[in-house]
């Protein structure tokens, strides 16, 4: 028998082309932030597009009106200030991976930029917009977690810092009000030596949605570790940071750590779920390998 | 909204919509049918342009981002009579097959080598990593970037003697 298969009338939105009310493009954050407000969360804001025009595809005229940060220059700055690294939130993954001071003061998160997306993602994609996206995914999250960034959320009314640990809700989700823009991400440098290590584990080398990952920052004074910073990106709700383990390294010299007990450790505080992108008993048990590589990863890096 | 950008060296002033994308003005407004759209999410790279200097996926750019932009398409590089070194080694390397991915390997594999002249195999693979083969015709794909490296640095000798 043959079976002809029926015709399919693909069901494309038409566009009208006066769909859309307003699209503001700012020539100043002073003027952004008046216009946001003004309409709060009845307007879409735009940073690099790359997550905004996917989640959208086929219904962009269906925004009604739009907030373009993208002439906002005064928001692509790399500044140390105070013993502190300013990120301006439109700086893109591609400059944070090229930035000499990011790649000298914080390794980890240039290396996580560098595993965003492809070259075509990094040139648009934003910082700034990987935060606000609020994925649990998101692959700068896990090490602004890990460095104790915070974000500066700007209002025409005024201003506020929030400790990026506080700042996810939920998945996409966060605490930012409607008139908030957030406008740069501020992360303390140290004179102690730092080392770090960044794991993103996926299904490809690039285009990936992470399936896990981990960034861990150990701050050193002599062999001793003084301070840390340990989280993970995939397995929770939100991006976290897994305190009660850093806890466990805190005085202690690398040479004292029993690696594999850690990764154990880390296991026990996770709550992955199931995913196309693997299942929750992989997630625990690939958390295992990933804290053991990375603390031999930094134990390779520590001066000596 | 009008924008104003360069393409492929010539000033272009557009109507657009913000629901516009880079993409459809370059197809639809200007006849580049060069730029292809695969996903229409940014995965696949056939909708690849150079914009201000940087590979960039057509498709995730509203059109009025691209406001005083410079864009070069795969018809900026050569002419049919007169293609580039990179075009001309992806026909002696035999990397086409259906075709619908080259003009975006193409750009990325000019992107790559304008800021590395000489790379390495890993290199041209992680430069072409945002640029997916339906066909799966990777390998020839990678010789003729190393074939066209291999051309401009003879090229970029010659004119300095």
């Amino acid at each position: 028998m043959i079976r002809k298969s029926p015709m399919k009338q693909e069901d494309r939105q038409t566009i009208s082309g006066t769909d859309f009310k307003e699209y503001f493009q700012p020539q100043s954050l002073k003027e952004a932030l008046d216009i946001k407000a003004e309409y709060g969360d009845r307007i879409q804001v735009a940073a690099g597009s790359t997550d905004l025009l996917v989640a959208n595809y086929e219904k962009l005229h269906e925004i009604e009106n739009w907030l373009d940060l993208d002439k906002l220059d005064e928001l692509r700055r790399i500044e140390v200030k105070a013993s502190k690294l300013h990120l301006g939130a439109m700086v893109s993954h591609l400059k944070l991976m090229k930035s000499e001071v990011v790649k000298d003061k914080l390794a980890v998160l240039a290396a996580a930029a560098e595993d965003v997306g492809s070259p075509q993602i990094r040139s648009r994609g934003t910082i700034g917009g990987n935060i606000c996206t609020s994925s649990p995914a998101g692959d700068l999250l896990a090490p602004l977690l890990s460095y104790e960034a915070s974000f500066k959320l700007e209002s025409a009314a005024g201003e506020r810092i929030v400790a990026a640990e506080k700042f996810f809700t939920g998945p996409k989700r966060n605490l930012m009000e409607a008139d908030e823009l957030l406008t740069e991400i501020i992360i303390p440098l140290t004179e102690n030596e730092r080392e770090g290590a960044w794991i993103k584990v996926g299904r490809r080398k690039a285009l990936v949605i992470s399936t896990l990952t981990l960034s861990v920052v150990l701050e050193f004074e002599g062999k001793k570790i003084v301070k840390a910073g340990i989280a993970m990106g995939s397995v929770a709700p939100t991006p976290i940071r897994l305190g009660e383990v850093e806890a466990m390294l805190i005085g202690k010299k690398l040479a004292e750590l029993d690696y594999q007990k850690l990764g154990q450790e880390v296991k026990a505080r996770i709550n992955p779920i199931d995913d196309l992108r693997g299942t929750k008993e992989y997630r625990e048990d690939v958390a295992v390998d990933v804290m053991v590589r990375a603390l031999n990863e930094v134990e390779g890096k520590v001066s000596s | 909204m009008q924008i104003s950008l360069t393409v492929n060296g010539e000033q272009r002033e557009l109507e657009v919509t913000p629901y516009t994308r880079l993409l459809d003005l370059l197809r639809e407004e200007l006849g580049l049918t060069g730029v292809k759209e695969g996903c229409g999410k940014g995965e696949c790279g056939a909708c690849t342009v150079i914009m201000n200097g940087e590979l960039t996926a057509s498709c995730l750019v509203p059109a009025p981002q691209a406001d005083q932009a410079e864009i070069i398409t795969v018809e900026g590089l050569g002419t049919k009579d007169d293609l580039h070194p990179i075009q001309e080694s992806f026909v002696e390397a035999g990397a086409v097959q259906c075709g619908y991915c080259i003009p975006g390997m193409v750009l990325a594999g000019k992107r790559l080598l304008d800021e590395n002249p000489q790379p390495t195999e890993k290199e041209v693979r992680y430069g072409l990593s945002g640029n997916i083969c339906r066909c799966t015709g990777y390998a020839k794909i990678i010789d003729a970037v190393m074939l066209a490296a291999d051309k401009l640095a003879v090229k970029g000798s010659d004119s300095s003697d």
